[in-house]
């Protein structure tokens, strides 16, 4: 079975995610990433949880979240830390790539 | 099928107690995750470990799994007939929530069965689960969302790119069994896509249950590695050497980008490690990314009487003032 795929759109800096999509896309339970939003390791726009957009990003830092969750029975705040740390050292690896190091 | 020894894969004894085998399934679950791990084998053997917890961690399912026997790993094994009879976990039911069906070998599946279809018994929204179709009213659920990691070079970025994809996905036959279908795609790869960007095709994931829509595919974007070009985000890099004298008296020269060529004007001294700034020669978008030169300095050998003499007259030329270790 092959099949072409036209509708393909690109997670770019313009799309948004709803807490509903969000969920899906991580599988992650919605109790789990309302508290992740509680503690700062995701931080959509909007008040309230029905109005909350999340950057396409978010969906990367949300899988994370959940392999460290589920996986490694890490705590919130944990997860927080760790996600943070990854942040700086992809960081910190991208700027010793710029470097050519 | 080759038969995979999970107490070997978590480094435990066969005597190990459940809490022996959680404490090494920690241990090296931080060690092998993909997200920190630089091991190269990583995904892999994370996959492994998982797939090994997901068994020794239940007491039924090692139970059932010690019942096999002992052999080494990598021996060719088909488990015998009946073997499970009398475990609960027998075929492929709706147990082990958490578990992704599509990551664990055909050994496992030989023995745990797979579940019946990706996300058969989960809520759209990630919220609470229900069972399988029990007997009650028909159950119309949306089918679980599915990722995958696509590797694409720096030039599809630039110029876009098709791919085919082999996907293996649970599916439903027309008697409502789970079976395991193998599916391929093609798809278009936009240009101006980054590491690390995702895809999302529409209604590609698992299917639905009754009569729910499916599930999106996601395609995480990942660059293989280029031996000349340096990602950072839109920005690329570029180490640029340059012979003395071009970088002293300036010169133009050929720059390569990913998608071809283009001629950069060095201006009159340039030192090593400057950065010219190629605006919008990055990977293309809205707005484009920069292609950064670095510039370098080779020098060329004094192997001849010719080039010696060259070296003695611009050390006379640039004069005792002239001292690379003093600090500018």
């Amino acid at each position: 079975m092959n099949e072409r795929i036209t509708s393909v759109q690109v997670l770019d800096d313009g799309v948004e995610l709803t807490l509903v999509e969000l969920c899906r896309a991580s599988r992650a339970p919605e109790e789990q990433v309302r508290l992740w939003v509680l503690e700062g390791v995701l931080t959509p726009r909007g008040a309230a949880p029905e109005e909350w957009r999340f950057a396409a990003t978010a969906l990367r830092r949300a899988r994370r979240a959940r392999t460290l969750t589920h996986d490694l029975e890490i705590n919130t705040p944990g997860v927080a830390l760790a996600l943070d740390l990854m942040d700086e050292i992809e960081t910190l690896r991208a700027s010793l790539r710029r470097a050519g190091l | 099928m080759k038969f995979k020894d999970y107490y070997q894969t978590l480094g435990v004894a066969r005597e190990a107690s459940a809490d022996d085998i959680k404490h090494a399934y920690r241990k090296l679950a931080r060690k092998y995750h993909p997200d920190v791990s630089k091991e190269p084998d990583a995904e892999a053997r994370f996959k492994e470990l998982g797939e090994a917890y997901e068994v020794l961690k239940d007491p039924e399912k090692r139970a059932a799994y010690d019942a096999i026997g002992r052999r080494a790993g990598g021996d060719d094994f088909q488990p015998p007939p009946g073997w499970d009879a009398g475990y609960e976990f027998h075929g492929s039911g709706p147990g082990g929530e958490e578990v992704d069906p599509r990551q664990f070998s055909d050994f496992f599946e030989s023995l745990f069965g797979r579940r019946a279809a990706g996300g058969g018994g989960r809520a759209a929204g990630g919220g609470g689960r229900r069972g399988g179709g029990g007997g009650g009213a028909p159950i119309n659920l949306r089918g679980e969302d599915h990722h995958a990691k696509v590797l694409i070079d720096l030039q599809d970025a630039y110029t876009g790119a098709r791919r085919s994809l082999t996907l293996r996905m649970p599916a439903f036959d027309e008697q409502g069994h789970g079976v395991l279908q193998e599916r391929t795609l093609d798809v278009s790869i936009p240009r101006g896509i980054r590491q690390g960007q995702n895809l999302r095709l529409a209604g590609q994931g698992g299917p639905g249950l009754g009569s729910g829509p499916a599930g999106d595919l996601f395609l995480e974007i990942e660059f293989n590695p280029h031996p000349r070009f340096r990602v950072d985000g839109r920005d690329v890099y570029v180490d640029l050497p340059l012979a003395p004298w071009e970088a002293a008296l300036g010169a133009a020269v050929p720059v390569p980008m990913p998608d071809g060529e283009v001629e950069l004007s060095i201006p009159p001294g340039s030192a090593a490690g400057r950065k010219l700034r190629l605006k919008g020669k990055g990977i293309p978008g809205d707005p484009a990314g920069d292609l950064y030169a670095v510039l370098g300095i080779v020098l060329p050998p004094a192997g001849s009487d010719a080039t010696r003499q060259a070296y003695e007259a611009l050390k006379t030329a640039a004069g005792a003032g002239f001292n690379p270790r003093r600090a500018a």
